[in-house]
């Protein structure tokens, strides 16, 4: 078979098709810039970008920020106030944040949230008016940029945020403390309409999307099927997937989800969703579904695999081993692609071993040519 | 209604994750005159233990877990003034945090409630937590279990640190150091010296009970 671009390989395998090569490429939000990624990428690695297609503008609602001291920590807090009430959230931030990609830190983590925007009942038809006065406007900018300096090197996702349900359980209510449980339980009908609210209001963000010069839409879903538990993900994610996949297909895009979490128990509802690839998979030891047992159980959709973090910090051995079992429990390796990284930093010694198996890692595998590589 | 009735209405509670229900029949429980022990013990907790079967079966999920500690809680604000300063003999004590740097403390609160409830004191040392923090709290609490959580592959070797510490301040021989987390591997724990990795918050608590028992028969 003819030697594919990076960018022709991913998007192949990611549609299903055979590809010469098994797709390996690293998450740009989390990349290492510097020797050892470029020897990779000379070596055959390519890139996955994920850029927004929208900005937001937020309709008669007041947003102010201070920095303050809480419980001997400095935090800051962003104020919304709007025609009926007003709701905070308090962020810590870790040094660096905002200087690495995506708000992260040095250390390559998000602000936490130490007050969550809904701490009450009170709180959510603050909320809601808040996501009710929201404005989903087109903006491809990042997205066309991103094409241009990336061009056959990898390619470019357009990035929707958490799902309406799992907004409010990871974003805006949280789970600490099982915070988020307990207000479902509580309050059934005031989370249950807020999520519908979210729903109607993105419909705009996904027809952008949709529209958007990205090649699939990525939806940083981060789903793990302890939180998510089945009876959740049926009734409140599922049908989410179905809106925003026929969306997405009606222009002609993937729809990927972020599901690095422990799926296994999700696996049939997964298979019954629309979604096209599933992202970030992560076997075990950090997930609890090897990616030759998913790619029974989903045999129209696509598997981008996470490499496992704590593979990682065993070192390079390790590492060099993960990568090898994982390609013999993926023969002869079609519908799937390997990524770096999507949450954790890889380190130099990793990268390196990784591409020293994946650049020979040519279609169809098989137990001969793993061997050989070994 | 008799005292079984009574009991089996604060146990359907729980099982059934009522929240106005358990603070109905524990106020009508009192009322009659139900020993709130039997209460707590026969009523609620009972009521717990087959959550946790659900749990174990696969019927419930960690939100029904999370849910019907939240219920209990509920109940036991109302027993609690019956109890009239009766001083309950603790089964033992644990020191739990989630080790500094991580932020994550869903599965170490779950891990609180459900050791509370099978009657352990907790010192509950919240999230972020650093290693001298910990150290200081076994010294001034004496544990027979050390509980550390981690979600982040960049936290993991916190608990390590923690362990070496108790190691140097002669304290390691006197707890059970048992950690638990998504990303963290039976190799893992066994490579930094930890005693346990639990496998989910239920079977960490059982890991517990089986530890201060064993301790107590040879005692």
């Amino acid at each position: 078979m003819a030697q594919m671009t990076r960018r022709e390989r991913i998007l192949k395998a990611s549609h299903g098709e055979r590809v010469d090569k098994l797709p390996f490429f690293h998450n740009w939000r989390h990349m290492q810039t510097g020797w050892a990624e470029r020897e990779c990428r000379n070596r055959g690695m390519g890139i996955s970008w994920a850029r927004p297609s929208y900005v937001t503008k937020i309709h008669d609602v007041d947003i102010t920020e201070q920095r303050l001291i809480v419980e001997g920590n400095t935090v800051y807090r962003r104020t919304y106030s709007t025609p009926v009430g007003s709701v905070y959230v308090d962020e810590m931030r870790d040094a660096g944040t905002g200087e690495w990609h995506g708000m992260r830190s040095w250390r390559d983590v998000t602000p936490w949230h130490t007050a969550r925007l809904i701490k009450g009942p009170e709180d959510y038809p603050v909320v809601k008016y808040i996501v009710e006065h929201t404005e989903y406007i087109a903006d491809y900018f990042p997205i066309e940029q991103a094409k241009d300096w990336l061009g056959d090197e990898g390619l470019v996702m357009d990035i929707h945020p958490h799902q309406p349900m799992q907004m409010l359980m990871i974003d805006w209510v949280g789970s600490e403390g099982g915070r988020f449980f307990i207000h479902h339980a509580r309050y059934p009908d005031l989370v249950e309409d807020l999520c519908r609210a979210i729903s109607k209001s993105r419909e705009a963000m996904y027809e952008i999307g949709a529209r958007s010069p990205a090649d699939i839409i990525w939806c940083g879903d981060n789903i793990d099927g302890v939180l998510v538990n089945p009876r959740l993900f049926e009734k409140y994610f599922m049908p989410e997937y179905e809106k925003m996949a026929r969306i997405c297909h009606q222009h002609g895009k993937l729809l990927a989800s972020h599901m690095d979490g422990r799926v296994g128990v999700l696996k049939e509802l997964i298979a019954r969703t629309p979604i096209d690839i599933i992202e970030a998979l992560h076997p075990p030891p950090m997930g609890d579904l090897s990616i030759g047992e998913a790619l029974k159980a989903w045999p129209d959709k696509v598997i981008w695999v996470g490499f496992p973090g704590n593979i990682y910090s065993m070192g390079p051995e390790a590492t060099r081993k993960h990568a090898l079992d994982l390609l013999r429990d993926v023969v002869p390796g079609d519908r799937v692609c390997l990524e770096a990284s999507t949450e954790n930093i890889v380190s130099n010694e990793n990268l390196l071993t990784l591409i020293s198996v994946m650049e020979k890692a040519d279609l169809p595998l098989t137990e001969e040519k793993i061997n050989k590589i070994q | 209604m008799d005292k079984e009735a009574y009991l089996k209405s604060l146990k359907e509670s729980i099982v059934n994750l009522d929240f106005a229900g358990v603070v109905k029949s524990a106020q009508e429980a009192m009322e009659a005159g139900v020993d709130p022990n039997e209460a707590i013990n026969q009523g609620m907790v009972a009521g717990m233990a087959i959550v946790g079967e659900k749990f174990e079966k696969g019927e419930y999920f960690l939100s029904e877990l999370v849910v019907a500690a939240e219920v209990m809680k509920e109940g036991l604000n109302v027993i609690t003034p019956y109890l009239k300063g009766e001083a309950t003999k603790k089964l033992g004590k644990v020191v739990i945090a989630t080790v500094a740097g991580d932020h994550h403390d869903l599965g170490k609160n779950i891990v609180s409630s459900l050791l509370r409830v099978q009657g352990f004191e907790v010192i509950d040392l919240g999230v972020d937590v650093s290693t001298e923090k910990i150290i200081a709290a076994v010294k001034e609490h004496q544990p027979d279990v050390v509980g550390m959580s981690a979600l982040l592959t960049l936290t993991m070797p916190k608990m390590g640190e923690v362990i070496e510490a108790l190691k140097k301040e002669g304290l390691r021989d006197r707890v059970k150091v048992i950690v638990g987390g998504t990303s963290i591997t039976s190799e893992f724990a066994a490579s930094i010296g930890a005693d346990h990795k639990a496998v989910n918050a239920l079977e960490g608590v059982k890991k517990s009970v089986e530890w201060v028992g064993n301790k107590a028969r040879r005692n």
